[in-house]
């Protein structure tokens, strides 16, 4: 399937090429928004159309029996394992965002008509792993994330891929966070060799007084997206914190909007970005706050280090406001290291090479500090260090 | 008298301003210099000049310690070889762990003498010693380096590197600024415990408040980048008496 050929059609012509015969108000949403390109705001610092334009294998996604083990697993977008008590299967999707921004969350939704559907019971730590095995393939897959009142769900999320090759993941989250309820996403990918490129389109919807913690925690190589849509109810809370750290040529990064709509609704995104080589890292985040959400606290904030001449970020933060009862900031900087946090450490007889990986770690420090499990924080610490210090030889 | 660091006709500039203007110091190995002088002198330009800031340039002038020039030097081959700043104003770094970047500079330095480096736990023991010896809390080894450190927390934290580096040459900027008196008095402690007639120090300072906790045996006066008078310390009253307008040039 080459996914160009979307490029540019009406529904009808987009559902003949899909093979698709029902699901036409998905079909008109998508072919409405139209196949994502440079002039699409939240793909403009990302070549999508070098991505959507190759002829990929498909998979058939035949459900498997789930066998038990610790983690869920999700094998090339089919589930193949999961714990003990947890309800994972597959379904029709109901739950569909009507008024998401991405063409590709509704392209995402036409090609995986059956969602794997993850609930989560009482308050737990849940591990995801996807893997991936096939190589030129279009891997496609959404997940459909739902929690309890009154609990509190850690969810972390890991990436594995055998030794494959251009490869395109569409995969993405609906995520319904129920009132009084917390869920803390934390995901981990990490990629030395460009093994797969990766576009993820989520949506988060968060019910009254639900708080809910995306840190996205992106060292990978090659092409990567996340697109996040956020929707918050009354007294909802999001915490959304993303590290990206890229070399070489890489283009990663995040295309955000948080919408406040409900009253005493509050936000905090915080992106710290260290890019080297000619990698680009993309934050283009936008945070809405709506006639309906008085009172809101919205906070918005993009740090950026560029350790190389030719590496570029595109941090775009944005403030929609819609009322005047509220609090509300952002701020973007982009820069080299500290000369004068270079000038100290190197005073005391550290060389430059080590007082540079000194700062570039704490900087990364400071986002990775906030994943409360230690065991889990130090595993993130220890696999950027890992990456960085591979790039950093010397 | 034995030389460990010579300063001739230096000059030196920061940005476009010439701020050194062809100063002369001796230091006398294992003694406490004294520098006083105005606001806008040329202090902290020197201790700076020294130190190899990337602030300064030096424009003419030689700068050598124990026999070799050090102008063309590193700041960091500055550290290792033994000579030590303590900043008037040390710079905060959140996310690096007090206790590691200090492990981390003493392992550069004794790699730098031929010797093992410290593992974790013995590198933990000698900080705990040298914490409780000025007075510190022992937050202090998993804090921030200097991030949200009071103006006296900040120079203790100097001068427990100044302890466990053990430098032998130690420019002290303005040490006593934003100390109050118990503050100081342990600054001066572990500066004073330092001294072991083999240690050269270089004190900056305006006032001579620190000098009544650490003794000097010479104090040069400093003016529009020259040093214009060096004498002992009976020098700090008439100092005290009439001010550097008084001091002519030598």
């Amino acid at each position: 399937m080459n996914l160009i050929t979307l490029k540019n059609k009406n529904a009808e012509e987009v559902a003949t090429l899909l093979g698709i015969k029902e699901r036409n108000l998905l079909v008109e949403k998508f072919a409405a928004l139209g196949l994502p390109n440079k002039k699409t705001e939240e793909y403009h610092y990302f070549d999508v159309e070098k991505l959507l334009d190759v002829d990929y294998k498909t998979l058939n996604y035949v459900p498997k029996s789930i066998e038990e083990g610790d983690k869920v697993e999700i094998v090339d977008g089919v589930v193949t394992k999961a714990p003990k008590g947890m309800r994972v299967y597959s379904e029709p999707c109901e739950t569909i965002d009507m008024d998401h921004f991405d063409a590709l969350y509704y392209l995402g939704h036409l090609l995986s008509p059956h969602i794997i559907r993850i609930e989560v019971d009482g308050d737990c730590h849940v591990e995801i792993l996807h893997k991936y095995t096939q190589s030129e393939t279009l891997i496609n897959y959404r997940i459909v994330i739902s929690n309890q009142a009154n609990r509190h769900t850690t969810m972390y999320e890991n990436f594995e891929a055998e030794d494959i090759h251009d490869t395109l993941v569409l995969y993405g989250y609906d995520m319904h966070i129920a009132q009084d309820s917390t869920l803390r996403m934390v995901r981990l990918q990490t990629m030395n060799d460009n093994k797969y490129s990766m576009i993820t389109s989520h949506k988060v919807n968060v019910a009254k007084n639900a708080n809910v913690l995306l840190k996205n925690f992106d060292f990978g190589g090659d092409q990567a997206l996340q697109v996040l849509k956020v929707e918050l109810g009354e007294r909802a809370h999001v915490d959304a914190g993303h590290l990206l750290y890229l070399n070489d040529d890489s283009k990663r990064g995040t295309a955000s909007q948080i919408i406040h709509r409900g009253e005493h609704s509050t936000s905090k995104q915080e992106a710290k970005n260290i890019l080297d080589g000619q990698a680009r890292g993309i934050f283009d985040a936008l945070i809405r706050v709506e006639h309906s959400a008085k009172f809101t606290k919205a906070e918005q904030n993009s740090k950026s280090i560029l350790l190389h001449e030719k590496s570029y970020m595109a941090s775009k933060p944005q403030l929609e406001i819609y009322i005047d009862e509220l609090e509300a900031s952002h701020g973007s900087t982009t820069g080299q290291l500290d000369e004068k946090q270079l000038f100290y450490l190197q005073s005391r007889g550290i060389s430059y090479i080590e007082a540079r990986k000194i700062l570039v770690i704490a900087f990364a420090n400071t986002l990775i500090e906030q994943v409360k499990d230690s065991r889990h924080q130090d595993r993130i610490k220890a696999a950027f260090e890992e990456v960085f210090y591979v790039a950093n030889k010397g | 008298m034995s030389t460990v660091m010579k300063i001739e006709n230096l000059e030196a500039k920061i940005g476009d301003k010439k701020i050194l203007k062809g100063l002369n110091l001796e230091l006398e190995a294992g003694k406490v210099h004294a520098i006083m002088g105005p606001n806008g002198a040329g202090k902290s330009t020197l201790s700076k000049t020294i130190v190899g800031h990337y602030d300064v340039e030096v424009l003419g002038g030689d700068i050598t310690y124990k026999g070799k020039s050090i102008v063309d030097m590193d700041a960091e081959e500055r550290a290792l070889e033994g000579i030590f700043l303590s900043f008037q104003h040390p710079v905060e770094i959140p996310g690096v762990n007090n206790a590691y970047f200090l492990r981390t500079a003493l392992n550069a330095k004794r790699k730098h003498e031929g010797k093992e480096a410290l593992n974790a736990a013995e590198f933990l023991r000698l900080m705990k010693s040298h914490l409780e010896m000025l007075g510190m809390k022992s937050d202090m080894i998993s804090r921030s380096l200097n991030e949200g450190f009071s103006g006296g927390e900040k120079k203790r934290n100097e001068i427990l590197q100044m302890l466990i580096l053990e430098p032998e040459v130690i420019i002290l900027d303005e040490i006593d600024s934003g100390l109050d008196i118990d503050a100081l008095r342990a600054v001066s402690e572990g500066i004073n415990k330092m001294k072991d007639g083999k240690r050269t120090f270089l004190v900056i300072t305006h006032y001579s408040r620190i000098l009544d906790y650490i003794e000097p045996d010479y104090i040069h006066v400093l003016k529009d980048g020259k040093v214009i008078k060096t004498a002992g310390p009976e020098l700090v009253a008439q100092l005290e008496e009439h001010g550097y307008d008084a001091i002519e040039e030598e």
